[in-house]
């Protein structure tokens, strides 16, 4: 994310080039490297020192940051110039982002920097060379944007991205990642024994003060670095807040039903040997043939629910931790089998949303993805809404992944209704109160697709050629592995209602 | 909600929500490419705008609009099967119920004990146990609950290790923390774990908890900047001040305090009657033991008698049951019945229940016995009253045309009284007796006499003790006398509320001075009475003849009476009843 928004606005200060050495290149330089046989731009993160040299962990510009990797000082490009990172220039750098940002946005970003500002010192006394940086402020702001509203999440990840065309996607996938796997190969590797001379050296650069790590930018760097779930390791994509010690090691072991975690193998069997949870510790509020859903709600399991936001801030960029999971309800999709129900995929809901929103966070698990779960949480949380009789929206912002899921199944779900038979014309609204979307997204799907045109002086919404094959396509499919979707009448729930103080802290 | 589509320069209509818009398939309008961009610039992705320029989502979003969505993909990294043993670790033990699962237990109440040993407490516990005697090792479970006590307490008396970084705890306050809840394996190893437990601690120097731990918000200035704190307590929201709001809560803590202090007094009441019950029990063995050596001593000495010492006697409990019986013999049931807190016997572990097989043979009553035993108590009072109004009656001649006492050649017989109702009957009777019943009562329709059958069965359930009863005798002149007892709850049924109303206040003078009813009634009675005493006259003439004619007419008047009852005062079923014929009210018990 780091120089991202240094793009986006098109860069209004202007950059200090010029070339670096290994010995020179600090945190917060933007580099050319090597990645997949071309070279990238990315943006140096953080660096440790080993045993062949120093190894650098690198945010690629313009690319998500689950990306984002240790690669080792021969895979910069020391040839070119270097941009250096600006030095701290508060004014400027506010003033930039709010630019092009909406003026709500800006005002956030305003108090998120006085924060910061006050709270750099006393966490570090060397230099701030990364805090003015344009990437801290709107992370920030991210993170204040939530704590406003909706603090326990944020960022919307439905796993499966282009759920329908699974095949095309697996094809897409191998393709793709044939490169990939060697770095990760590589990282892997470099990874293990590694990250303990990073703590090391952010011990030494607090005493020696040579080079500064802002705590902020912690965060950026992913801190564990693998994770065993399970039947599956996983490997995560972002920052989570696990204990500290957790970066030391190489493997974390999460128990697949009560979710917590463990950095030795020895405490995690023991703990094996003891744990009887086999489902998530709620209520079972449906059930079809492949699938369950529990209800959990975060004031009265406040251990598993906690447990389940750091692990899935694994895997959400912008997920928030930074307040308590009380006014959530968590409702988590599970495969069975003779050992027990195990976690795909959950979103969490706010138990009374100021906003309207039905969603909070989404998330199906990496070992799950691409297998349809993350419509089907995605269908679950519209059929709750329509239990509610209310119109809902997830909450923003959407990760990419979430925004394609989103809008797959929106497409999906209006073209299913207009092509019904002898259906000649039909409103925003009705479409909206039939899906429990809200009218702003029934409206931004149909011109996303461009099927909302304004055609001889009228709007018509035009059910396009490449629409309905897609449509024809993904029946099809249904048809031979037989379509999963979310059977209504066997969801037993009803609205839960809490009263005011419930909602609210309390203990 | 306007946007501008192609079509020249024209301001498109505005599309309301509620505006029905028209479907149509690609083919029927014409191909307008360049509003596509146009208005896809518009709609906001819902992406952190950082992040819209990635190079993976802007190749999917492109996609979109040039219509071709799902060729994308947004790659990931990957996951791998583990090479972990699953089948042990997770062992299938699951079985899915018929219904929706319910849950509400934690992860902690799921978990057992928090402690988990690692490789090095293995290391430990081997050599630990190597040096034990084989009965006395410590076992994993034991060795995990006393660390879990060495963990918990040290957080319970150094809160804010992890900040401070204050010395171990020492062994001696682990001592303190002992209390009951604390189980005995785990006191009995303490003290050989401790120094494992404090060289854990203290690795690597300082102070730190054994099992990594989330860290929450310390206060300090540097939690809000720190990306490890998580899960902070939310800010309470200001709720205005008002008196009424602190008057409630005022309200509620000293509710709270009364019901906490409540179930606190409870739990001590109980404590006691526990500790009271076993002191019985220790008496009570005692008392057998030395029975038992008693009987020793009597087998030994050739004593012989009855062995009463050797069975409990109950002493306090007889003597009350005596006294009970001879105060009121009305009420037996009583005797099975626990004493009255207040005659309740000092020593409460004397007056528990008894053995049964001791106890059956002197308490058991017989309901025969009991019933008997009521009946004869009416019949001796009614024996007595009678005897009373004779006594009452002794030298005088009884002038009075309606005499109060019955004459002394026709005493009161009880037995010639016959009950009504044989039996109590919770539900209205069966048809053959409900036949009888229907006489007496002077019903009309059979629905009717139902709901009062079942109103009746249901105040005969309260007031057992008065059946009504009747009987039949022959009066002066042949006249035949129908005498009823304890009708008044039937009249009671039956009343008109206005005539009742006209009755309230007659009962007093009725005393002094029976005073006839004045009312058209009496005219009839009188008329008939005169009829009835013509024809006495003319029987003497001819009796065979007449006998047939009295009977019937008795039988009429006894049916009037009834009618004329019913229009008559209930509450005082006495008094028409001597208006109408003179009939002797008994008296009642």
């Amino acid at each position: 994310m780091g120089g991202n928004s240094g793009e986006a606005t098109g860069t209004p200060d202007p950059v200090e080039k010029g070339y670096a050495t290994l010995n020179t290149i600090r945190i917060g330089v933007k580099a050319m490297v090597q990645k997949d046989g071309e070279l990238r731009k990315a943006e140096i993160l953080s660096i440790k020192q080993r045993k062949d040299g120093p190894s650098f962990y690198v945010h690629y510009v313009d690319f998500n940051k689950r990306l984002d990797e240790w690669v080792p000082a021969a895979r910069i490009d020391l040839s070119q110039e270097v941009e250096w990172p600006q030095p701290e220039k508060p004014d400027k750098k506010k003033s930039g982002p709010a630019n092009k940002a909406p003026s709500k946005n800006a005002q956030k970003r305003a108090r998120a920097d006085s924060r910061e500002v006050s709270g750099t010192p006393d966490a570090l006394g060397g230099k701030n060379l990364n805090v003015g940086k344009a990437p801290r402020p709107s992370k920030a702001g991210g993170k204040e944007n939530r704590e406003a509203q909706t603090p326990g999440d944020a960022s919307l990840f439905p796993s499966e991205a282009a759920s329908a065309a699974g095949d095309d996607d697996v094809e897409m996938a191998d393709a793709t990642p044939a490169e990939p796997k060697e770095p990760k190969e590589d990282e892997v590797k470099t990874a293990s024994g590694e990250i303990i001379s990073r703590e090391e050296e952010i011990e030494r650069l607090r005493t020696g003060g040579s080079m500064t790590q802002n705590p902020t930018e912690i965060h950026r760097v992913r801190n564990l670095n693998r994770l065993q779930m399970g039947k599956y390791d996983v490997e995560p994509w972002y920052f989570s807040p696990y204990p500290e010690s957790f970066s030391d090691v190489d493997m974390v072991y999460i128990d697949e039903f009560c979710l917590s975690y463990f950095d030795n193998q020895r405490a995690f069997e023991r703990h094996r040997t003891k744990c009887t949870l086999v489902h998530p510790p709620g209520n079972e509020i449906y059930r079809d043939d492949n699938i369950s859903f529990f209800e959990v709600d975060g004031r009265r399991q406040r251990t598993w629910c906690r447990n389940l936001c750091l692990l899935s801030k694994l895997f959400l960029d912008h997920k928030t931790l930074y307040y308590d999971v009380d006014p959530f309800l968590f409702y988590c999709m599970c495969t069975r089998d003779e050992t027990g129900c195990h976690l795909v995929g959950y979103f969490s809901k706010e138990k009374d949303s100021a906003e309207g929103y039905n969603l909070a966070c989404i998330l199906t698990l990496p070992q799950y993805q691409r297998h349809g779960f993350g419509r089907l949480l995605i269908q679950f949380s519209y059929e709750l809404s329509k239990r509610e009789g209310k119109l809902g929206s997830p909450e923003k912002p959407l990760s990419d992944l979430g925004l394609l899921g989103y809008r797959q199944y929106w497409l999906e779900t209006l073209v299913r209704l207009l092509l019904e038979p002898g259906k000649e014309a039909i409103s925003e609204n009705e479409l909206a109160v039939a899906t429990a979307m809200t009218e702003k997204d029934v409206h931004e799907t149909l011109v996303v697709y461009n099927m909302l045109r304004y055609h001889k002086g009228n709007w018509v919404i035009v059910l396009t050629d490449y629409v309905i094959d897609e449509y024809n396509k993904r029946l099809e499919k249904a048809k031979v592995k037989g379509e999963r979707k979310i059977d209504p009448s066997r969801l037993q729930w009803k609205p839960p209602v809490f009263t005011a103080s419930s909602r609210t802290w309390n203990w | 909600m306007t946007r501008y589509g192609g079509l020249g320069r024209t301001r498109p209509k505005k599309l309301t929500s509620k505006a029905s818009i028209p479907i149509v398939r690609e083919d029927e309008i014409d191909a307008l490419e360049d509003e596509i961009q146009a208005s896809l610039q518009q709609i906001e992705t819902g992406v952190e705008k950082a992040e819209e320029s990635e190079f993976h989502l802007q190749v999917a979003i492109n996609a979109t609009a040039q219509g071709k969505v799902n060729n994308t993909h947004i790659p990931t990294p990957e996951t791998i099967l583990s090479n972990l043993r699953y089948d042990e670790l997770y062992p299938p033990f699951f079985s899915q119920p018929a219904t929706y699962i319910r849950f509400s237990s934690t992860v902690e109440d799921c978990c057992g004990c928090p402690y988990n040993m690692t490789e090095e407490d293995d290391a430990f516990l081997k050599v630990f146990n190597q040096k034990r005697d084989p009965a006395d090792r410590c076992s994993e479970d034991a060795f995990e609950a006393t660390m879990n006590f060495f963990e918990e307490t040290a957080q319970t008396k150094q809160p804010y290790a992890a900040v401070d970084n204050p010395p171990v705890l020492p062994f001696s306050e682990m001592e303190e923390a002992m209390d009951a809840a604390v189980e005995e394996s785990v006191k009995h190893f303490a003290k050989d774990l401790y120094d494992h437990w404090k060289s854990r601690r203290s690795e690597g120097g300082g102070n730190h908890m054994l099992q990594p731990s989330l860290k929450f918000e310390t206060g300090q200035d540097t939690d809000d900047s720190d990306p490890y704190v998580c899960f902070r307590r939310r800010e309470v929201r200001q709720i205005r001040k008002t008196r009424g709001r602190d008057a409630q809560s005022a309200e509620k803590l000293r509710r709270l305090r009364k019901e906490l202090e409540d179930s606190r007094q409870l739990v001590a009441l109980v404590r006691q009657r526990e500790v009271a019950r076993r002191e019985m029990l220790i008496n009570e063995r005692l008392i057998f033991l030395q029975r038992a050596e008693v009987k020793e001593m009597k087998r030994k000495l050739g004593v012989k008698d009855d062995d009463e010492d050797l069975i409990n006697q109950k002493v306090s409990m007889d003597t009350g049951s005596d006294n009970e019986a001879q105060l009121t013999p009305t009420q037996p049931k009583k005797k099975t019945m626990d004493l009255p807190p207040g005659q309740r016997p000092n020593a409460p572990q004397l007056r528990l229940p008894l053995k049964p097989g001791l106890q059956g043979a002197e308490d058991l009553q017989l309901l025969e016995d009991v019933q008997a035993e009521k009946e004869n108590a009416i019949a001796n009072d009614i024996k007595a009253n009678i005897g009373k109004h004779m006594r009452w009656n002794e030298g005088f001649v009884d002038l009075t045309r309606a005499p109060l006492s019955p004459s002394p050649e026709r005493p009161f017989d009880t037995a010639s009284f016959r009950p009504a109702f044989t039996a109590q009957l919770p539900t209205p009777p069966s048809s053959e007796s409900s036949g009888d019943v229907e006489t007496s009562l002077d019903v009309t329709s059979p629905l009717l006499s139902k709901d009062r059958l079942a109103s009746r069965a249901m105040e005969l359930h309260e007031e057992p003790h008065r059946l009504p009863s009747f009987r039949r005798r022959v009066g002066r002149g042949g006249r035949l006398l129908i005498d009823r007892r304890n009708f008044a709850a039937r009249c009671k049924i039956e009343m008109d509320p206005i005539k009742s109303d006209r009755f309230k206040f007659d009962q007093e003078d009725s005393d002094d001075e029976p005073v006839y009813e004045t009312d058209k009634f009496n005219i009839q009675i009188m008329q008939h009475r005169a009829a009835t005493w013509f024809k006495a006259r003319e029987q003497n003439n001819a009796v065979a003849q007449a006998h047939a004619q009295a009977q019937q007419a008795a039988q009429a008047q006894a049916r009037r009476l009834q009618g004329e009852q019913a229009g008559n005062s209930g509450s005082n079923p006495g008094l028409s009843s001597a208006a109408a014929s003179s009939v002797p009210t008994s008296s009642e018990a």
